[in-house]
Protein backbone atom coordinates (compact mmCIF):
# COMPACT_ATOMS: atom_id res chain seq x y z
CA UNK A 1 0.00 0.00 0.00
CA UNK A 2 1.53 3.25 -1.08
CA UNK A 3 0.79 6.86 0.46
CA UNK A 4 2.14 9.93 -0.84
CA UNK A 5 4.78 12.25 0.93
CA UNK A 6 1.96 14.81 2.02
CA UNK A 7 0.34 12.60 4.26
CA UNK A 8 3.40 10.92 6.05
CA UNK A 9 5.13 14.78 6.58
CA UNK A 10 1.57 15.53 8.14
CA UNK A 11 0.71 12.69 10.09
CA UNK A 12 4.51 12.44 11.51
CA UNK A 13 3.68 16.51 12.64
CA UNK A 14 0.70 15.56 13.99
CA UNK A 15 1.42 12.97 15.83
CA UNK A 16 2.28 14.89 19.41
CA UNK A 17 -0.47 16.88 19.86
CA UNK A 18 -3.44 14.55 19.04
CA UNK A 19 -1.23 12.44 21.96
CA UNK A 20 -0.99 15.40 24.07
CA UNK A 21 -4.67 16.33 23.71
CA UNK A 22 -5.62 12.66 24.52
CA UNK A 23 -3.63 12.82 27.46
CA UNK A 24 -4.99 16.41 28.45
CA UNK A 25 -8.81 14.61 28.41
CA UNK A 26 -7.69 11.80 30.34
CA UNK A 27 -6.09 13.39 33.42
CA UNK A 28 -8.93 16.45 33.86
CA UNK A 29 -11.50 13.98 33.88
CA UNK A 30 -13.07 14.76 37.38
CA UNK A 31 -12.51 18.84 36.55
CA UNK A 32 -13.68 19.10 33.17
CA UNK A 33 -16.28 16.91 30.37
CA UNK A 34 -13.97 14.19 29.20
CA UNK A 35 -12.82 11.56 31.28
CA UNK A 36 -11.34 8.07 30.61
CA UNK A 37 -13.42 6.64 27.78
CA UNK A 38 -13.01 9.90 25.62
CA UNK A 39 -9.37 9.92 26.27
CA UNK A 40 -8.55 6.68 25.15
CA UNK A 41 -10.57 6.82 22.10
CA UNK A 42 -8.16 10.07 21.13
CA UNK A 43 -5.28 8.36 21.81
CA UNK A 44 -5.90 4.82 20.14
CA UNK A 45 -7.15 7.52 17.26
CA UNK A 46 -3.47 9.16 17.29
CA UNK A 47 -1.99 5.73 16.50
CA UNK A 48 -4.16 4.47 13.97
CA UNK A 49 -3.32 7.67 12.03
CA UNK A 50 0.45 6.44 12.12
CA UNK A 51 -0.14 2.74 10.85
CA UNK A 52 -2.74 3.95 8.36
CA UNK A 53 0.06 6.60 6.99
CA UNK A 54 3.29 4.31 7.20
CA UNK A 55 2.48 0.93 6.07
CA UNK A 56 1.97 -1.88 8.13
CA UNK A 57 5.73 -2.99 7.70
CA UNK A 58 7.50 -0.06 9.85
CA UNK A 59 4.62 -0.43 12.13
CA UNK A 60 5.26 -3.73 13.42
CA UNK A 61 8.54 -2.98 14.19
CA UNK A 62 7.49 -0.90 16.74
CA UNK A 63 4.43 -2.25 18.64
CA UNK A 64 4.41 -5.86 18.70
CA UNK A 65 1.51 -7.86 19.15
CA UNK A 66 2.67 -9.63 22.27
CA UNK A 67 3.54 -6.16 24.07
CA UNK A 68 -0.07 -4.99 23.50
CA UNK A 69 -1.35 -8.51 24.64
CA UNK A 70 0.72 -8.31 27.81
CA UNK A 71 -0.60 -4.32 28.65
CA UNK A 72 -4.06 -5.14 28.11
CA UNK A 73 -4.74 -8.02 30.15
CA UNK A 74 -1.90 -6.11 33.21
CA UNK A 75 -3.76 -3.19 33.04
CA UNK A 76 -7.40 -4.93 34.27
CA UNK A 77 -5.31 -6.89 37.15
CA UNK A 78 -4.30 -3.36 38.18
CA UNK A 79 -8.08 -2.57 37.98
CA UNK A 80 -9.01 -5.65 40.21
CA UNK A 81 -6.15 -4.91 42.58
CA UNK A 82 -7.17 -1.57 43.28
CA UNK A 83 -10.38 -2.83 44.20
CA UNK A 84 -9.07 -5.67 46.71
CA UNK A 85 -7.05 -2.48 48.11
CA UNK A 86 -10.07 -1.14 49.07
CA UNK A 87 -11.20 -4.16 51.35
CA UNK A 88 -7.85 -4.32 53.18
CA UNK A 89 -8.57 -0.71 54.60
CA UNK A 90 -11.36 -1.95 56.33
CA UNK A 91 -14.44 -1.16 54.17
CA UNK A 92 -15.85 -2.80 50.96
CA UNK A 93 -14.64 -3.12 47.34
CA UNK A 94 -13.67 -0.51 45.27
CA UNK A 95 -13.88 1.96 47.45
CA UNK A 96 -12.10 5.63 47.61
CA UNK A 97 -9.55 4.78 49.42
CA UNK A 98 -7.06 7.84 48.91
CA UNK A 99 -7.50 11.32 50.88
CA UNK A 100 -10.26 13.55 49.23
CA UNK A 101 -8.16 16.78 48.30
CA UNK A 102 -9.24 20.35 48.00
CA UNK A 103 -11.75 20.36 45.28
CA UNK A 104 -10.43 21.86 41.56
CA UNK A 105 -7.02 20.36 42.01
CA UNK A 106 -6.02 17.31 39.96
CA UNK A 107 -4.68 15.33 43.04
CA UNK A 108 -7.88 15.21 44.24
CA UNK A 109 -11.15 13.40 44.20
CA UNK A 110 -9.68 9.56 45.70
CA UNK A 111 -8.08 7.01 42.97
CA UNK A 112 -10.48 9.04 40.32
CA UNK A 113 -7.12 9.94 38.34
CA UNK A 114 -5.38 7.10 38.82
CA UNK A 115 -8.84 5.10 37.21
CA UNK A 116 -8.90 7.63 34.68
CA UNK A 117 -5.74 6.84 33.83
CA UNK A 118 -6.44 2.80 33.59
CA UNK A 119 -9.94 3.17 31.87
CA UNK A 120 -7.97 5.37 28.79
CA UNK A 121 -5.03 2.66 28.58
CA UNK A 122 -7.22 -0.16 28.24
CA UNK A 123 -10.04 1.69 25.54
CA UNK A 124 -6.33 2.95 23.70
CA UNK A 125 -5.12 -0.14 23.32
CA UNK A 126 -8.34 -2.44 22.80
CA UNK A 127 -9.82 0.52 19.58
CA UNK A 128 -5.71 -0.39 17.98
CA UNK A 129 -5.85 -3.74 18.47
CA UNK A 130 -9.18 -4.73 16.82
CA UNK A 131 -8.15 -2.68 14.15
CA UNK A 132 -5.06 -4.41 13.72
CA UNK A 133 -5.98 -7.43 14.04
CA UNK A 134 -9.02 -6.53 10.83
CA UNK A 135 -6.18 -5.35 9.16
CA UNK A 136 -3.65 -8.52 9.12
CA UNK A 137 -5.94 -10.90 8.71
CA UNK A 138 -6.42 -9.75 4.72
CA UNK A 139 -2.95 -8.39 4.46
CA UNK A 140 -4.09 -5.73 2.24
CA UNK A 141 -6.56 -2.86 2.48
CA UNK B 1 -44.35 -9.89 -0.15
CA UNK B 2 -42.30 -9.15 3.16
CA UNK B 3 -41.88 -5.68 2.55
CA UNK B 4 -46.33 -4.83 1.65
CA UNK B 5 -46.92 -6.22 5.27
CA UNK B 6 -44.24 -5.03 7.33
CA UNK B 7 -43.87 -0.91 5.81
CA UNK B 8 -47.43 -0.30 6.77
CA UNK B 9 -46.93 -2.32 9.99
CA UNK B 10 -43.88 -0.24 11.82
CA UNK B 11 -45.89 3.23 10.27
CA UNK B 12 -49.04 2.14 12.36
CA UNK B 13 -47.11 1.40 15.34
CA UNK B 14 -44.81 4.70 14.99
CA UNK B 15 -47.82 6.56 14.75
CA UNK B 16 -49.41 5.25 17.54
CA UNK B 17 -46.56 5.66 20.17
CA UNK B 18 -45.36 8.85 19.46
CA UNK B 19 -48.82 10.08 19.55
CA UNK B 20 -49.68 8.35 22.86
CA UNK B 21 -46.40 8.40 25.13
CA UNK B 22 -47.01 10.74 28.26
CA UNK B 23 -43.44 11.66 28.97
CA UNK B 24 -43.25 15.47 29.20
CA UNK B 25 -39.63 16.96 28.20
CA UNK B 26 -38.17 19.41 30.49
CA UNK B 27 -40.95 18.76 33.37
CA UNK B 28 -38.71 19.35 36.73
CA UNK B 29 -41.23 16.78 38.14
CA UNK B 30 -39.02 14.49 36.84
CA UNK B 31 -35.67 15.24 38.93
CA UNK B 32 -37.41 14.42 42.02
CA UNK B 33 -34.88 11.67 43.21
CA UNK B 34 -31.83 13.13 41.88
CA UNK B 35 -31.38 16.00 44.54
CA UNK B 36 -29.03 13.40 46.61
CA UNK B 37 -26.53 14.03 43.75
CA UNK B 38 -26.52 17.42 42.92
CA UNK B 39 -26.29 18.34 46.35
CA UNK B 40 -23.89 15.49 48.31
CA UNK B 41 -21.20 15.02 45.27
CA UNK B 42 -19.02 17.30 45.86
CA UNK B 43 -18.36 16.31 49.44
CA UNK B 44 -18.64 12.80 49.23
CA UNK B 45 -16.10 12.41 45.90
CA UNK B 46 -14.46 15.62 46.28
CA UNK B 47 -15.07 16.11 41.91
CA UNK B 48 -16.28 19.16 40.26
CA UNK B 49 -17.93 16.82 37.44
CA UNK B 50 -20.89 15.06 38.45
CA UNK B 51 -20.83 12.79 35.79
CA UNK B 52 -17.39 11.24 36.31
CA UNK B 53 -18.70 11.70 40.07
CA UNK B 54 -21.42 9.39 39.33
CA UNK B 55 -19.52 6.91 37.21
CA UNK B 56 -16.44 6.14 38.90
CA UNK B 57 -17.73 6.40 42.73
CA UNK B 58 -21.12 6.00 43.34
CA UNK B 59 -21.43 2.82 40.32
CA UNK B 60 -17.88 2.28 40.08
CA UNK B 61 -18.91 -1.55 39.75
CA UNK B 62 -20.61 -1.12 36.57
CA UNK B 63 -17.15 0.54 35.31
CA UNK B 64 -15.78 -2.42 35.68
CA UNK B 65 -17.60 -4.84 34.41
CA UNK B 66 -17.85 -2.77 30.99
CA UNK B 67 -14.05 -2.91 31.15
CA UNK B 68 -14.18 -6.56 30.66
CA UNK B 69 -16.91 -6.74 28.19
CA UNK B 70 -14.30 -4.80 26.06
CA UNK B 71 -11.35 -6.96 26.33
CA UNK B 72 -13.64 -10.01 25.70
CA UNK B 73 -14.51 -8.01 22.16
CA UNK B 74 -10.84 -8.06 21.35
CA UNK B 75 -10.39 -11.79 22.90
CA UNK B 76 -13.41 -13.33 20.45
CA UNK B 77 -12.38 -11.48 17.39
CA UNK B 78 -8.40 -12.68 17.74
CA UNK B 79 -10.41 -16.17 18.04
CA UNK B 80 -12.32 -15.65 14.88
CA UNK B 81 -9.40 -13.72 12.87
CA UNK B 82 -6.38 -16.00 13.43
CA UNK B 83 -3.92 -17.66 10.85
CA UNK B 84 -3.02 -21.32 11.55
CA UNK B 85 0.44 -21.57 9.06
CA UNK C 1 -40.92 18.24 17.62
CA UNK C 2 -38.87 16.63 20.97
CA UNK C 3 -35.68 14.56 21.32
CA UNK C 4 -37.96 11.84 22.30
CA UNK C 5 -40.36 11.94 19.49
CA UNK C 6 -37.03 12.01 16.72
CA UNK C 7 -35.34 9.22 19.28
CA UNK C 8 -38.77 6.78 18.52
CA UNK C 9 -39.13 8.02 14.88
CA UNK C 10 -35.03 6.95 14.45
CA UNK C 11 -35.79 3.40 16.57
CA UNK C 12 -38.13 2.16 13.91
CA UNK C 13 -36.23 3.69 11.16
CA UNK C 14 -32.99 1.05 12.66
CA UNK C 15 -35.84 -1.25 12.98
CA UNK C 16 -36.63 -1.18 9.36
CA UNK C 17 -33.30 -1.72 7.97
CA UNK C 18 -32.90 -5.12 10.01
CA UNK C 19 -35.71 -6.56 9.18
CA UNK C 20 -35.83 -5.77 5.44
CA UNK C 21 -32.77 -5.41 3.94
CA UNK C 22 -31.19 -8.34 2.49
CA UNK C 23 -27.30 -6.90 2.68
CA UNK C 24 -25.40 -8.42 6.05
CA UNK C 25 -23.88 -4.85 6.15
CA UNK C 26 -26.88 -2.64 6.14
CA UNK C 27 -28.56 -4.85 8.83
CA UNK C 28 -25.59 -3.99 10.95
CA UNK C 29 -25.79 -0.26 9.86
CA UNK C 30 -29.60 -0.56 11.34
CA UNK C 31 -27.97 -2.30 14.39
CA UNK C 32 -26.21 0.67 14.93
CA UNK C 33 -28.62 2.85 14.49
CA UNK C 34 -30.95 1.73 16.67
CA UNK C 35 -28.07 1.73 19.73
CA UNK C 36 -28.09 5.68 18.43
CA UNK C 37 -31.68 6.37 19.28
CA UNK C 38 -31.96 4.41 22.35
CA UNK C 39 -28.90 6.34 23.61
CA UNK C 40 -30.62 9.42 22.16
CA UNK C 41 -33.96 8.51 24.70
CA UNK C 42 -32.10 8.05 27.82
CA UNK C 43 -30.31 11.45 27.33
CA UNK C 44 -33.09 13.40 26.27
CA UNK C 45 -35.25 12.07 29.42
CA UNK C 46 -33.24 14.20 32.26
CA UNK C 47 -33.92 17.63 30.78
CA UNK C 48 -34.98 20.16 33.08
CA UNK C 49 -35.84 23.51 31.44
CA UNK C 50 -33.39 26.08 31.48
CA UNK C 51 -30.84 23.81 32.58
CA UNK C 52 -27.20 23.93 32.43
CA UNK C 53 -24.59 20.46 32.27
CA UNK C 54 -23.66 19.10 35.32
CA UNK C 55 -20.07 20.21 35.76
CA UNK C 56 -19.62 22.93 38.44
CA UNK C 57 -17.04 25.50 38.46
CA UNK C 58 -15.68 28.10 41.05
CA UNK C 59 -17.41 30.77 39.59
CA UNK C 60 -20.83 29.03 40.65
CA UNK C 61 -20.31 27.37 43.81
CA UNK C 62 -19.91 30.51 45.52
CA UNK C 63 -24.00 32.16 44.64
CA UNK C 64 -27.08 30.02 44.64
CA UNK C 65 -26.50 26.27 42.34
CA UNK C 66 -28.18 26.78 39.19
CA UNK C 67 -30.47 24.39 37.48
CA UNK C 68 -28.47 21.49 36.28
CA UNK C 69 -29.95 18.62 34.11
CA UNK C 70 -30.04 15.01 35.44
CA UNK C 71 -26.13 13.30 35.53
CA UNK C 72 -27.27 9.90 35.74
CA UNK C 73 -28.45 8.62 32.19
CA UNK C 74 -25.60 10.37 31.14
CA UNK C 75 -22.83 8.34 33.17
CA UNK C 76 -24.70 4.85 32.27
CA UNK C 77 -25.15 5.70 28.57
CA UNK C 78 -21.05 5.68 28.35
CA UNK C 79 -21.40 1.90 28.96
CA UNK C 80 -23.99 1.70 26.51
CA UNK C 81 -22.01 2.83 23.71
CA UNK C 82 -18.88 0.73 24.50
CA UNK C 83 -21.00 -2.22 24.42
CA UNK C 84 -22.63 -0.94 21.05
CA UNK C 85 -18.93 -0.38 19.99
CA UNK C 86 -18.17 -4.08 20.90
CA UNK C 87 -21.36 -5.65 19.07
CA UNK C 88 -20.29 -4.25 16.14
CA UNK C 89 -16.75 -4.92 16.02
CA UNK C 90 -17.58 -8.70 16.48
CA UNK C 91 -20.75 -8.87 14.04
CA UNK C 92 -17.85 -7.71 11.46
CA UNK C 93 -15.34 -10.25 12.07
CA UNK C 94 -18.16 -12.92 12.06
CA UNK C 95 -19.24 -11.40 8.56
CA UNK C 96 -15.56 -11.52 7.09
CA UNK C 97 -15.26 -15.08 8.17
CA UNK C 98 -19.10 -16.07 6.06
CA UNK C 99 -17.68 -13.91 3.15
CA UNK C 100 -14.42 -16.57 3.02
CA UNK C 101 -16.67 -19.41 2.56
CA UNK C 102 -19.52 -18.80 0.71
CA UNK C 103 -18.57 -15.93 -1.06
CA UNK C 104 -22.03 -14.05 -1.02
CA UNK C 105 -23.23 -11.98 1.76
CA UNK C 106 -27.45 -11.81 0.11
CA UNK C 107 -29.03 -13.33 3.06
CA UNK C 108 -31.33 -14.95 0.86
CA UNK C 109 -29.09 -16.98 -0.88
CA UNK C 110 -27.34 -17.89 2.36
CA UNK C 111 -30.73 -19.60 4.11
CA UNK C 112 -30.89 -22.10 0.79
CA UNK C 113 -27.33 -23.55 2.09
Amino acid sequence: MKSSNIIKTIAQKLFPFITLFGIYLILNGHLSPGGGFQGGVVLGTAVILLFLSYGIEATEQKVKMRCLSILEEAIILFFIFLGILGISTGYFFLKNFLPLGRAGQILSAGFMPLLNLVIGIKVAAGIFGIFYILFKYRGEI
Amino acid sequence: MKKYISIPFLIIITIIIITSIGLEYGNPRNMEFVKYYLEQGLNDTGAMNLVAAVYLDYRVYDTLIETVILFMAVAGITFFLQRRK
Amino acid sequence: MNPIHFSILLFFIGLYGVINKNNLIKKIIGLTILNGSTVLFFISIGYRENGIAPILSEELSGELMPVMVNPVPQALMLTAIVIGVSVTALALALIVKIYEKYKTLNIQQLLKE
